[in-house]
């Protein structure tokens, strides 16, 4: 055990024999991925939202109340948590880009609020929605629990230490990025499929892009340390996560009765089905980290195969997201292309 | 079954049969026929049932040309019984989805369709027709998804205001306030009628440049540029789509760095133009520095305004002349800028490589000096004269080579194809030619420059689109030596019956006004150009030479490869020249989002009993790709490779292979999954020598990806010892070499 291991308390800062040279290739290539807030074209969505139905915009409202504090808490928690523990600089490289990445995150979502919510009071009503909207506020609560999990502690002394700090590592990647904002999605791209919110549904695509990435470098960290430190992800642990799942599935589902209803009338996004959608991502969730799957149920949204596939815009109708920045090399003329 | 269905129960079961393509192709269909029976109905509640009564109902709603009314009016019954039962039984869903989207008149009010699919195909026929017996003529090959015009013309044939054009080049504004500001207001006028739009910005002064009236100095082309991106965006094309422009400059404008950054997301905003497309128009002098790893050197069009109007040898010893004086207002190392142009290429997949010489040198346009091409179009396959009071025109449509196969099922994938029928195609090309023509009359023009050019050259673009389904149904890899063979052989074809059928309206209707100002008129056809290519026919080119001679030609140009993006999804076929993206994707339009799948794949694998649930999470995992899966046989792998996956120099070659044959451009998309900026100054490189006119996009992948979520994961979690090989050993895993 003298080998120096990612969650030992302490600063590293040598890059170079590189310990974790796969954190610092995701942070690569989350830069290439750049995009910017003002790539996205909001306005485009005001006709939609014109021609919804009651019970549409409402739904939509709620959704985009969530989006107001979501990626706030997410990056909140990284810099309270996440930063303090990871201890390897290729890492923390990588957790810095993300935290960029919130921030866009953060923007966009003012950006939408401020474009789809003209009106002043019902704008500042939103983003108060964590104080006075119930579904929300639950959720955030079981956010704000799992940040305080930690009690604020700066060092990982301990194996029950660093067990803490893996079911917070695996609550905001598995349950509010991998699951709330895996389910705010689905809402989008329902919208999406039947030719709606194209402009949301851009910059979600970006989002969404980011937060897999996010979830994915978290999960490595989780493989990492649990190759280190075999025997730390006991069954204990295991069971812990399962059942912080299912709080987060019930909070989840709370959230999509109060946008959907719990009857039929807005086609195939309802409660019902939303609710088989995420105990679907969440036994994905809890394959990934190697538990047995909770709930067996299967995808109900075929729409979100959408998702899984190449995109290929027709270039006069949407901006092309498929750019990388950071290009190399130098001329030359007679490479094999 | 579709007569007990209820709407929301039928919009249901459209959604699920959509979502499920993937698993079957045929379930596309059964969407589509679905959503036929849905417009039908909504029609129908308007009181359309025939297509005379859907004219009858457009031209009530201030919709259609009182002319076409009376057509039609005229004509009800004989027109009502061209159209058969089951006829809408041809498109895939995402093709009559996108009809019913867009392209269906509706009411102004109530916004309910007045026509069925048909009816639109019908009326767009009329729209263009003088007989019924044309009107048949046309309307056969759109119902059979053979031929179909360009979009402005399916959206706006027989309209009040048929502004019918796809593409409009506009002259660089001369170096003053007042023109500037004047083409502006084209750009406007254009747009807002669906045209697509092409403007150099060569001519206008660049930065530090001193304005005598005022005694100040310029602030270059970039804040004109926003002005024009501002005024793009603010102009939406009839309500139908964004309003989009290319701007063209030439590598010698002192200020072309800024402009390679127009599109750049990082940086200062006030600098860049978000809208706005972006092209390089290339002399030979440039590409020839760059070879010779030489200096380039850039002026002020102001100080050196004699270089837009030249091509070839006199802009070649004007740009020397230029230099020995000194007269330019800096140096670069040539590859130094063509590298910033690689690199704009790779990050923003704009800045399209567009060659000045070859464009002139082979075009039928520029016989005379004055006569020059100083820029492509917004989709780099027009490539047209312009001036100061001459805005280029073309009018375009394209034939749907899938549906020319011989033998079989004409490309359904699931019988085998024999070859073309190449008498079916040249009639095809015969009726397309004779339509595009009779378009430059019935053409509503926004601006009397485009008139006024458009009537005295009447220029057309007749295209293809569905090469890749004749190579898939014809088992033939993109990159086969037969490929190249059948794909310039197609082009002969099409360009042999293009030039047939514009001497024939030539001897019927006259030569075009300015048919003495070609170079056909002293007896040069395009593919003489190519002394190396050798054509199929030598025989029909000398008797149509000797024809040519005597009745001249009706139009100035014929043939260009536009990128049929929207007609390739009605028609159910792949774009234009292009190879499939990949066997898996979905189609992102302004009516949602689509998930398409390779039919002929499918049909091969079901064949073998291969479609499986394992193989297509298998292809999905693999982005589409087929290269890795084991239980698909190499023949198969071979043949149904994704464009990221074949020799880009195979697109290349084949392009060049069919230039001879193609009077003006090709949108020839390239693919490269990770550029580099080495490969990419090859590949542009290889594309100049190879004789090519344009190039359009450069097409790259994502740095990163969504999770996928409908696809079984598979050995997500990293084996422990895996995980130990990285720690040990980081910077080489010599254990995985």
């Amino acid at each position: 055990m003298n080998e120096p291991m990612l969650l030992d308390p302490g600063m590293d800062l040598t890059l170079r024999p590189m310990r974790y040279p796969d954190f610092y290739e995701r942070y690569r290539a989350a830069i290439r991925n750049t995009w910017t807030v003002e790539e996205v074209d909001l306005h485009s969505d005001l006709a939609d939202l014109a021609r919804m139905s009651d019970r549409e915009r409402h739904l939509i409202n709620r959704l985009v109340a969530f989006f107001a504090t979501g990626d706030s808490i997410v990056a909140n928690n990284l810099v309270l948590n996440l930063y303090q523990h990871v201890n390897a600089p290729e890492a923390r490289l990588y957790l810095s880009r993300q935290l960029f990445e919130e921030a866009v995150h953060v923007q966009f979502y003012l950006t939408l609020l401020d474009t789809y919510l003209p009106d002043h009071d019902e704008r500042a009503r939103a983003f108060a929605a964590v104080e006075h909207i119930p579904s929300i506020r639950a959720k955030a609560e079981f956010c704000f629990r799992w940040i305080d999990s930690l009690g604020g502690l700066r060092r990982l002394e301990t194996r029950e230490d660093r067990r803490a700090f893996l079911l917070n590592l695996i609550c905001f990647a598995a349950c509010i990025e991998g699951l709330f904002f895996y389910g705010a999605f689905a809402y989008v791209y329902w919208f999406r499929s039947r030719g709606l919110l194209g402009g949301l549904a851009t910059g979600t695509n970006w989002v969404f892009r980011d937060e897999s990435m996010h979830m994915e470098f978290a999960f490595s960290v989780v493989d990492t340390v649990r190759a280190e430190e075999p025997g730390l992800f006991d069954d204990e642990l295991g069971a812990q996560v399962v059942t912080m799942m299912e709080e987060a599935v019930a909070a989840e589902l709370a959230f999509a009765l109060d946008l959907c209803g719990d009857g039929d009338d807005l086609g195939r996004m309802s409660a019902a089905r939303m609710r088989l959608y995420l105990e679907y991502v969440a036994d994905r969730r809890l394959a990934r980290l190697g538990l047995p799957t909770r709930y067996g149920s299967a995808n109900p949204f075929a729409f979100m195969e959408l998702q899984d596939v190449q995109e290929l815009a027709n270039f006069f109708e949407r901006r092309v997201s498929a750019y990388q920045v950071g290009v190399v090399g130098d001329v030359t003329l007679d490479e094999a292309f | 079954m579709t007569t007990v269905m209820t709407p929301a129960r039928r919009r249901a079961a459209i959604e699920e049969a959509a979502a499920r393509v993937l698993i079957d192709p045929e379930n596309s269909r059964v969407a589509a026929r679905l959503l036929a029976d849905e417009i039908a109905e909504e029609a129908a509640a308007g009181g359309v049932r025939e297509f005379s009564e859907s004219v009858a109902a457009t031209h009530a709603a201030g919709l259609v040309q009182d002319g076409l009314a009376a057509f039609v009016a005229e004509h009800a019954a004989a027109l009502d019984a061209l159209i058969a039962p089951g006829a809408d039984d041809v498109f895939e869903y995402f093709g009559l989805r996108t009809v019913y989207d867009r392209y269906l008149l509706r009411h102004p009010v109530t916004r309910k369709v007045l026509e069925r699919p048909q009816h639109f195909f019908l009326r767009v026929a009329c729209g263009l027709a003088g007989t019924v017996a044309e009107a048949e003529e046309l309307y056969r090959l759109m119902a059979g998804l053979s031929y179909l015009p360009s979009s402005p013309t399916l959206f706006n044939a027989g309209a009040r205001r048929p502004q019918l054009s796809s593409c409009f080049l506009l002259d660089s504004p001369r170096d003053e306030l007042e023109s500037i500001y004047e083409r502006y207001g084209q750009v406007a006028r254009l747009s807002k009628y669906a045209g697509g739009i092409g403007i150099s910005w060569t001519r206008v002064r660049s930065r530090g440049s001193l304005i005598r009236g005022t005694n100040g100095h310029s602030n270059g082309i970039v804040p004109w540029l926003r002005t024009l991106d501002a005024s793009v965006a603010a102009v939406n094309q009839g309500g139908r789509r964004k309003g989009a422009a290319c701007v063209y400059l030439e590598p010698w404008h002192a200020d072309v760095e800024e402009f390679l950054e127009l599109r750049d997301n990082t940086g200062e905003d006030a600098r860049r133009t978000h809208n706005l497309n972006l092209a390089n128009w290339i002399p030979d002098e440039f590409m020839r520095r760059v070879e010779e790893d030489g200096v380039w050197s850039l002026f002020d069009p102001k100080e050196v305004p004699e270089l837009t109007d030249l091509w070839g040898a006199e802009f070649d010893a004007a740009y020397r002349a230029a230099e020995a004086a000194g007269r330019y207002t800096g140096q670069v190392r040539a590859r130094a800028l063509y590298g910033r142009m690689m690199r704009t290429l790779a990050q923003t997949g704009n800045g399209w490589m567009t060659f000045k010489d070859a464009a002139n040198r082979t075009s039928n346009q520029t016989a005379l000096p004055a006569n020059v091409i100083h820029l492509s179009n917004l989709c780099t396959e027009i490539l047209e004269v312009t001036g100061d009071t001459e805005t280029a025109v073309c009018n375009l449509g394209s034939v749907n080579l899938a549906a020319h196969l011989s033998g079989g099922d004409g490309g359904d994938g699931d019988g085998e194809a024999a070859g073309m029928d190449w008498a079916r195609l040249r009639r095809t090309v015969r009726t397309a030619v004779r339509v595009l023509d009779r378009t430059i009359d019935l053409g509503y023009y926004p601006t009397p420059e485009a008139e006024r050019a458009n009537r005295k050259w009447r220029p057309v673009g007749l295209g293809v689109m569905g090469l890749a389904d004749v190579f898939f149904a014809l088992r033939l890899p993109f990159d086969s030596p037969r490929a190249r063979e059948l794909s310039a052989r197609i082009a002969e074809e099409v360009a042999l019956a293009a030039y047939g059928a514009s001497a024939e309206l030539a001897e019927e209707l006259g030569a075009h006004p300015a048919y003495p100002d070609t170079r056909a008129a002293a007896g040069v056809l395009h593919p003489d150009h190519y002394p190396d290519a050798v054509p199929a026919h030598p025989a029909e080119w000398a008797a149509l030479r000797a024809r040519v001679a005597v009745t001249g030609l009706r139009n100035s140009l014929l043939v260009a490869i536009a990128p049929t993006a929207t007609i390739a999804s009605i028609a159910g076929c792949y774009e234009c020249i292009e190879p499939q993206v990949s066997n898996v994707f979905k189609r992102e339009t302004l009516s949602g989002e689509f998930l398409q799948v390779n039919r002929y794949l499918v049909a091969d694998l079901k064949a073998r009993g291969r479609w499986t649930g394992e193989v297509r999470d298998a292809i999905k995992r693999a982005d589409g790709s087929v290269q890795d899966i084991a239980e698909i046989p190499g023949e198969l792998r071979t043949l149904y490779r994704t464009a990221w996956e074949l020799p880009q120099k195979a697109l290349i070659d084949l392009a060049a292979a069919r230039q001879p044959y193609i009077d003006q451009g090709q949108a020839l998309n390239l693919f490269m999954a990770s550029p580099t900026i080495g490969k990419l100054s090859s590949m542009y490189a290889y594309a100049w020598r190879a004789g090519l006119k344009t190039t359009y996009y450069l097409r790259s992948r994502p740095a990163t990806r969504i999770a996928q979520t409908t696809v079984s994961p598979v050995a997500e979690v990293l084996p422990a010892d895996a995980v130990a090989c990285s720690l040990e050993n980081p910077e080489i895993c010599e254990a995985c070499q």
